[in-house]
């Protein structure tokens, strides 16, 4: 278990809280196709690891979860956000932009050089 | 928070089980379906879809696993494997486990003991509010053993100007007094106390109040716990209501907590009065306002924000400012502050002693348990061998084979630990039945509390961790090959001399010799004991006590009381003779004082002190005491001229040889007419040199110098003196119904109790010694039946090429006796050395002694060739076909 993971862990949970508020309620395998959808396709998603990511966002209280039916009429866990989630998503997401907007500083002079 | 909350979740999964294994099973296959659905769509078949779907997800297991470590708490979750399995292996070897815990058991209950006894009179705080800011003032005179109590005036001084104390208290720490009412009545003990003394002690009462200033003289009373159960039912309503004590009405006004008895935790007392009413109660207490009466024991509160140290400066000055205004009294005295409810100061550093060799002997005890348990492990790691290396092929890591045999281990030191605790329950139990040879009631139970409970515990965690970790390690060492193949490493003989099996052999033999030698050295100290003259004869003899005084007889009336109980009870059928003391000899000391011969030039020495007794006539013939010179006390009137008899001790001391009888002598302002001379008696303990002794009349002595614990009745009969105690008392109530009869026992139980040291000693220590000689045989025992099991198949060769069964036999012997040798010649010098702090304990019987160091090794050399000759034997009877075969 090395930083790379932890960071991609991080990285992971906010895709998903992100995608959650967007589309609404989901379950696994579809949050793992849109996910992959919205990168691009960019991403690789090793579905596996997305379920743990899940269970440990519900033990933290910023998703739920219930068994529904899925458009193809498939018993399916669907994930939602919690009022919690919905705050973490906005707190998140802003400490991302300022992650990201400090370290493009670093890296855009150097390429203007 | 989110975390904490995360945290919790997963505890609480933890514990709920594997339903929601079946729902993320569910859940899986949901999305391996769904995943399966799009592939089929693509125009991929069934079986490619649902290969691409698993291989997306990176395989249904490893997600589960992923998930499970997610859901629950790994780190929790495998110690309690490890756990189970412990409780497997060992209960799939109930003899080795048994004969495990059993070992440490004894040992930890053989520490627990010790230290329940070290808890309760080392560390127990006082059972005061804040123990740690109450302390204790005390004298100190130059020159003489401390410590002195404070008198009246010194505590006045102190408490006006001792500016590091939020307030002082005094104490008088034994008031007899007789407390009747329904039923027989009883003689208790309390103490009379300042009015603020509770306050100052910071211990409300459990029912009504404490004193309040300007009680100092009212006849109020807080009754103990205990009394107020016993006398009076745990009443509620007494308080309020009077009492009657020592025939004086007192007004209850509460109840003191049932866990306080004394400050200093030893003294019962079972009643408190304001001080002003400790003259009465204590009839010839002494003068009150001289400075030369110290009576009082003195607890003072630290303010907040003083130091010991610097409190303790502080009365240093006071006591410099003191000696020039009073320099007769406090010329050469300074001022001891000490934590209050501490051992008092004489008999500290002797109790320290004793109880750290305690406390060496019983860690020996416990080392000699550890090193056979380790022996045991050792033996069935070296079994285990096989089970471990095919582990570690499958990939367990060492530490995680280390860990699972030290779970093991530890579960066995954690299952000796309880034992030993029941044990130890027990242990305790009987040694507070052991009691001093004193009238004034001491409380010296102990009992397992707390601070013992956790010290078996971390002792039991710590010796199963050390008794685990060599085999674990060696267990687990890289074998691999050679363990699946069957030989083990372990177990191989011949490859290194000393094997640590061998080591932790010759260390339990050193150690058992380093301690039998202390025990057979108690032992002998016991005997010799019992061998000391004590130069009266205890058979026949009843004593028990009354005090006339607590029921408000006077002087006279006292006497012709005794006179009148000596006269009806010597007519009682089966009694001899009928006498009276004021204290019965071996009872640790009461009365002494320093003595001149009157007339004789001041030399400027030490005036020799002599214990002084009131008897009455017969007292000699009584005790069987032989007079030796001159006469016996007679017809002296009670005004008449004092005369006394001294023992050839006093006359030695005071006359050098010379005929003391007609010669006078002068003590304490009182001139005493020698008529005769008696043999000596071992006067305070049985371990002394002989003091002086001074017999003085009691009907002289009764009026200036009554005795502060009543008067004894020695009634000598012709055959067992049980039988007619009953008769004795009937006369007492005869007399007057209201005589409380007190410390009722032959002379013979008094001597027994006066062998409370010697016999405690020779008791723990032969107990021990026994345990560390057990354990240490069971252990030579053990590991050479497993030399010679694992060597089978070498003695079967070795027969088989012509060896003769004898041979054999020596081959065995001489290995065990080889381990025992070096293990004596490292344990003798050791046991020599330490026999010197168990000096001072012994009774008739040298430190070195040299029967013990002689017998001991020879003794533990026997022992040892037995416990070698039954593995020997048996390896002599090897049946070489048979054992070649089994291999």
């Amino acid at each position: 278990v090395g930083d790379k993971t932890d960071v991609w862990q991080g990285t992971l949970a906010l895709m998903v809280l992100k995608t959650l508020e967007t589309m609404g309620p989901q379950h696994g395998y579809g949050l793992a196709r849109r996910i992959e959808q919205t990168s691009g396709d960019q991403l690789q998603l090793n579905y596996g690891t997305l379920y743990p990511a899940l269970l440990k966002l519900e033990q933290e209280g910023y998703i739920r979860s219930r068994w529904g039916s899925s458009e193809n009429n498939r018993r399916a866990k669907f994930y939602e956000l919690t009022k919690a989630g919905q705050r973490q998503v906005r707190k998140a997401a802003a400490e991302w932009e300022q992650t990201t907007a400090i370290l493009a500083r670093f890296i855009a002079p150097a390429e203007e050089v | 928070m989110r975390r904490l909350r995360g945290i919790l979740v997963r505890v609480a999964s933890q514990l709920r089980g594997h339903r929601a294994n079946d729902d993320f099973d569910a859940e899986l296959e949901s999305h391996i379906a769904m995943h399966t659905d799009d592939g089929m769509r693509t125009g991929l078949s069934l079986e490619e879809a649902r290969r691409q779907a698993l291989v997306r997800l990176g395989g249904a297991d490893q997600t589960r696993q992923a998930w499970r470590e997610r859901r629950g708490l790994p780190w929790i979750e495998s110690p309690l494997r490890d756990l189970h399995y412990g409780v497997r292996t060992l209960r799939k070897h109930p003899g080795i486990t048994a004969i495990a815990m059993l070992s440490i058991g004894l040992g930890i209950g053989a520490n627990a003991t010790i230290f329940s006894i070290v808890s309760r009179f080392v560390l127990r705080p006082a059972p005061v509010g804040s123990p740690s800011t109450l302390m204790s003032l005390r004298v100190r005179h130059e020159g003489s053993p401390c410590c002195d109590e404070f008198s009246l005036p010194l505590y006045t001084d102190f408490h006006e100007e001792a500016k590091s104390f939020s307030d002082v208290a005094a104490y008088f720490e034994v008031v007899p007094a007789s407390i009747s009412g329904s039923g027989e009545p009883e003689r208790v003990w309390g103490q009379a106390v300042t009015p603020n003394f509770f306050s100052v002690l910071q211990l409300p009462m459990i029912l009504g109040r404490g004193f309040v200033s300007g009680e100092e003289n009212q006849p109020v009373i807080l009754l103990g716990a205990r009394l107020w159960q016993r006398r009076f039912h745990a009443d509620p309503a007494i308080i309020g209501k009077t009492i009657l004590l020592s025939g004086r009405t007192f007004t209850v006004v509460g109840i003191v907590p049932p866990g306080f008895h004394s400050v200093d935790q030893l003294l019962n007392g079972e009643f408190w009065v304001p001080l002003g009413n400790a003259a009465q109660l204590v009839p010839g207490l002494g003068n009150q306002t001289s400075r030369e009466f110290t009576w009082l024991a003195v607890a003072a509160r630290l303010k907040p924000d003083v130091t010991p140290e610097q409190a303790s400066m502080e009365i240093q000055t006071l006591g410099k400012r003191l000696a020039l205004a009073y320099p007769k009294a406090y010329k050469e005295s300074s001022f001891v502050l000490e934590q209050a409810g501490t051992l008092p100061q004489g008999i500290k550093s002797q109790v320290l002693i004793f109880l750290t060799v305690l406390l060496v002997v019983v860690l020996l005890v416990l080392a000699i348990a550890g090193a056979n348990v380790a022996n045991l492990l050792f033996a069935q790691a070296a079994t285990r061998q096989r089970e471990m290396a095919v582990r570690l092929a499958l990939g367990a890591t060492r530490v995680r084979l280390c860990r699972q045999m030290l779970v093991e281990s530890v579960l066995l030191g954690l299952g000796g630990g309880v034992l030993g605790t029941v044990l130890s329950l027990w242990a305790t139990r009987s040694l507070s039945a052991f009691h001093l040879p004193i009238p004034v009631p001491v409380d010296l139970s102990v009992a397992v509390d707390g601070r013992v409970l956790l010290y078996a515990f971390v002792l039991s965690v710590f010796s199963g961790l050390l008794l685990g970790l060599p085999p674990a390690w060696a267990a687990s060492r890289h074998t691999l090959v050679n363990a699946i193949k069957g030989e083990d490493a372990l177990a191989r003989p011949g490859r290194r001399r000393l094997t640590l099996r061998n080591f932790l052999t010759i260390s339990q033999v050193a150690m058992t010799l380093v301690l039998l030698c202390p025990t057979l050295l108690f032992l002998r100290s016991l005997q010799g004991a019992a061998r000391i003259s004590i130069g009266f004869r205890p058979e026949r003899l009843l004593t028990l006590s009354v005090d006339p005084r607590l029921h408000g007889y006077t002087a006279e009336r006292t006497v012709q009381f005794l006179e009148e109980l000596r006269s009806r009870a010597a007519v009682l059928p089966g009694v001899v003779s009928v006498d009276c003391t004021d204290y019965a000899p071996l009872s640790l000391g009461h009365r002494a004082e320093s003595f001149h011969v009157n007339g004789a030039v001041e030399t400027g020495n030490q005036e020799p002190i002599a214990d002084l007794y009131m008897v009455t006539p017969s007292y000699f013939e009584t005790m069987g005491i032989p007079l030796i010179a001159g006469l016996r006390f007679g017809e002296e009137t009670a005004t008449g001229p004092r005369i006394a008899v001294v023992n050839q001790a006093f006359a030695e001391r005071l006359f050098h040889g010379q005929n003391p009888v007609g010669q006078q002598v002068i003590g304490a302002g009182v001139t005493y007419q020698i008529v005769g001379v008696s043999g000596n008696v071992r006067s305070r303990t049985l371990g002394e040199d002989i003091r002086p002794v001074l017999y003085r009349s009691l009907r002289q002595s009764v009026g200036g110098d009554p005795s502060l614990f009543g008067y004894t009745l020695l009634v000598h009969t012709a055959a067992e003196s049980n039988a007619i105690s009953e008769g004795v008392n009937r006369q007492v109530h005869a007399l007057d119904p209201s005589i409380a009869i007190f410390n009722e026992e032959t002379m013979e139980e008094h001597v027994r109790s006066a062998y409370f040291l010697p016999r405690l000693a020779a008791t723990l220590f032969g107990v021990f010694g026994g345990i560390g000689l057990v354990l240490a045989t069971i252990g030579l025992y053990g590991v050479m039946s497993y030399a010679v099991s694992r060597r089978t198949r070498e003695i079967g060769i070795r027969m088989a090429v012509g060896a003769e069964p004898g041979m054999v036999e020596r081959l065995v012997l001489h290995q065990g006796m080889v381990l025992t040798l070096i293990a004596i010649a490292l344990g003798w010098p050791v046991a020599w050395m330490l026999a010197k702090l168990a000096a001072s304990f012994l009774y008739g019987v040298q430190a070195h002694d040299a029967l013990t160091f002689a017998a001991v090794p020879i003794f533990l050399a026997v022992i040892a060739f037995f416990a070698c000759w039954v593995p020997a034997r048996r390896a002599a009877m090897v049946d070489p076909v048979q054992a070649l075969r089994a291999e």
